[in-house]
């Protein structure tokens, strides 16, 4: 009787696998189609650890404790940083010890270091999982990611293109199919780039390895493998869920942040 | 008839004599094909120059016209001759051509050689309401020599959008960066202009954003013709008026409407064509055509803003003459 539950638990999970498999909405070539336009739901542009929520990003010594920065205390309570669980697989980002010392003066020069602040190019995988969506372009011919934040983009090539031929903001990225995972190798970046609004950071020698599975018409899951051997004492995982947007908010705006930042890059050179 | 369904078809057979397959035309969900990634790089400009007198020039015009192009480079990368040495204060200029890729050819449509990308009005003129040179208006000059406020440089400069209208509509070429890919997924075509790491999003049903809503580089909704793409935008931004690039300079004002068609014609080429429709900056409608050929490589990433000190520079530098003079 035993041995006959078992076996009916086993053809049970076997069927709910191949009816999963097939009720995934199929793009080119038969693959899972990932077109659409995603966006996280968590608080990992914030900070990737898991976190409790806090009053600014940037604080400074108060009489009794900590407060926010003079620059965001005008912002109240739109200034301040909802909780997250953390996107981190086992907890904590496993940095050198000189690197971790350089993250905590990155978290307390915030204001002045985040690329994001001064609208730069995100980086990956930053730029999936910021508060802004993305559309991605899945094509028989081409994969193409359009980022809201700053207008970023991505093209992942589908044949492997060698070395990337000079470091880049967004890096190169080529991508193929482990099954219905759509794997892309993220390199060829600069050292500019951040992971969240914390101050975690790379080195140049970073290298992303995503994986993107579809797991039904609304929901993916996204699993990045960060390696960098100068940063970091091994390789490290975030995963997260995107979730498809629908109807009349699954049209991608415009968010080209450059000249929201004018006044505070040249406002000091403007004629009086 | 069914069993000729595998074989090739003959659809369209261009002035190269490439053919394409009804199976290469179409997308995965059966949408005419134009994915790839294109250059409009060319020495044909968007007006007629003088010296030509028709749209349609002969082999020895348009060689002509690449052995002048020829000649100016060489002139911008060797200003000096052999020993001399730039004065003191001396303007040295700016890009030596490894940083240009304007194209060194006349473009040719059914195999004849065009002087200008305008094809009407007729004689290959813009037919502006507003002064090219003038001292008010707008001004290429005046765009280039203003230093008072960074809103006041040109879009380029501030890496908001490409030079001139290099992103459109109309795409037009200018100096360097002339490279577009274009993507498709169902209901959607994506065009990515290289200058400036712009994703045109053209929606393929739906309404026009509110007039209050006005993205850079417009609000596109486009249409199947047939093969042909049909694009048509509205909604152009504010600070978008004034495009101005050496080769050309246009005024889009708020209400026009610009229509683009895009017809695959070969493997290698798209015929790209629009019309302006714009009765607050002209006197009529104009109307233009270009091909956009498969360009060799890749788009790499056209990182700006990340890198612009010159507009930093471009201030603090006028700033400080202003000090200097008080």
């Amino acid at each position: 009787m035993k041995k006959f539950f078992y076996l009916l638990i086993l053809i049970s999970s076997f069927i709910t696998e191949i009816y999963a498999e097939k009720d995934l909405p199929r793009g080119p070539l038969g693959k899972p189609d990932l077109n659409g336009v995603w966006q996280v739901l968590n608080s990992a542009n914030f900070n990737l650890e898991a976190h409790a929520a806090s009053a600014a990003l940037s604080l400074v010594e108060g009489p009794v404790v900590p407060i926010p920065h003079p620059s965001i205390v005008a912002l109240g309570a739109v200034g301040s940083v909802p909780a997250g669980m953390g996107v981190v697989e086992g907890g904590t980002i496993p940095y050198k010890k000189w690197a971790l010392n350089k993250r905590d003066e990155n978290k307390k020069k915030w204001l002045e270091r985040d690329p994001e602040i001064k609208c730069y190019l995100p980086g990956v995988p930053r730029a999936n999982y910021m508060h802004l969506p993305f559309q991605i372009f899945h094509s028989e011919k081409a994969v193409f990611f359009a980022y809201e934040y700053a207008g970023a983009v991505r093209n992942i090539y589908l044949e492997d293109p060698g070395p990337a031929p000079v470091d880049s903001w967004m890096g190169q990225s080529w991508g193929y199919w482990d099954k219905d995972t759509f794997v892309v190798e993220a390199s060829g970046f600069n050292d500019q780039t951040w992971f969240d609004r914390s101050g975690n950071f790379h080195s140049e020698e970073l290298k992303v390895i995503e994986r993107y599975t579809l797991l039904n018409n609304h929901t993916m899951r996204y699993e990045a493998t960060i390696e960098d051997e100068k940063v970091f004492t091994k390789p490290w995982k975030i995963s997260m869920t995107l979730y498809k947007r629908v109807g009349k908010d699954a049209q991608l705006q415009q968010f080209k942040c450059v000249e929201f930042v004018e006044e505070l890059l040249y406002g000091q050179w403007r004629a009086k | 008839m069914k069993g000729l369904k595998g074989l090739l078809i003959l659809v369209f057979i261009n002035s190269c004599g490439v053919v394409l397959s009804e199976e290469q035309m179409k997308t995965w969900f059966g949408d005419p094909d134009l994915q790839g990634t294109w250059t409009n790089a060319s020495l044909t400009t968007l007006e007629r120059p003088d010296q030509f007198k028709s749209l349609v020039v002969s082999e020895e015009q348009a060689t002509r016209a690449e052995v002048t192009s020829a000649a100016f480079t060489e002139a911008i990368d060797n200003p000096y001759e052999e020993g001399e040495t730039p004065k003191a204060g001396e303007n040295v200029g700016g890009y030596n051509t490894a940083w240009m890729d304007p194209g060194t050819k006349l473009f040719k449509i059914n195999g004849e050689y065009r002087s200008s990308i305008l094809t009407y009005p007729e004689d290959g003129k813009l037919p502006r309401r507003w002064v090219r040179w003038g001292v008010e208006g707008p001004s290429i000059y005046r765009m280039f020599s203003q230093a008072n406020h960074p809103e006041e440089r040109s879009l380029g400069e501030r890496c908001l959008v490409g030079f001139g209208s290099s992103g459109g509509p109309p795409m037009l070429n200018v100096l360097y960066n002339n490279h577009y890919q274009i993507v498709q997924s169902p209901g959607y075509v994506m065009i990515l202009v290289e200058m400036n790491h712009d994703a045109r999003i053209i929606r393929l049903k739906g309404n026009h954003l509110p007039d209050h809503i006005r993205p850079w580089l417009g609000d596109s909704v486009g249409h199947w013709e047939g093969n042909t793409l049909v694009v048509k935008t509205k909604n152009h931004h504010l600070q978008q008026r004034f495009r101005a690039a050496i080769r050309h300079q246009i005024l889009i004002t708020e209400d026009a409407e610009i229509t683009e068609r895009f017809t695959r014609i070969s493997e290698d080429e798209i015929l790209y064509q629009f019309e302006v429709d714009d009765n607050v900056a002209y006197k009529d409608s104009w109307k233009g055509e270009m091909p956009l050929r498969e360009a060799e490589g890749k788009i790499y990433e056209y990182a700006c803003h990340e890198g612009n000190y010159a507009m930093a520079n471009i201030l603090a530098g006028a700033r400080e003459e202003e000090r200097r003079n008080q």
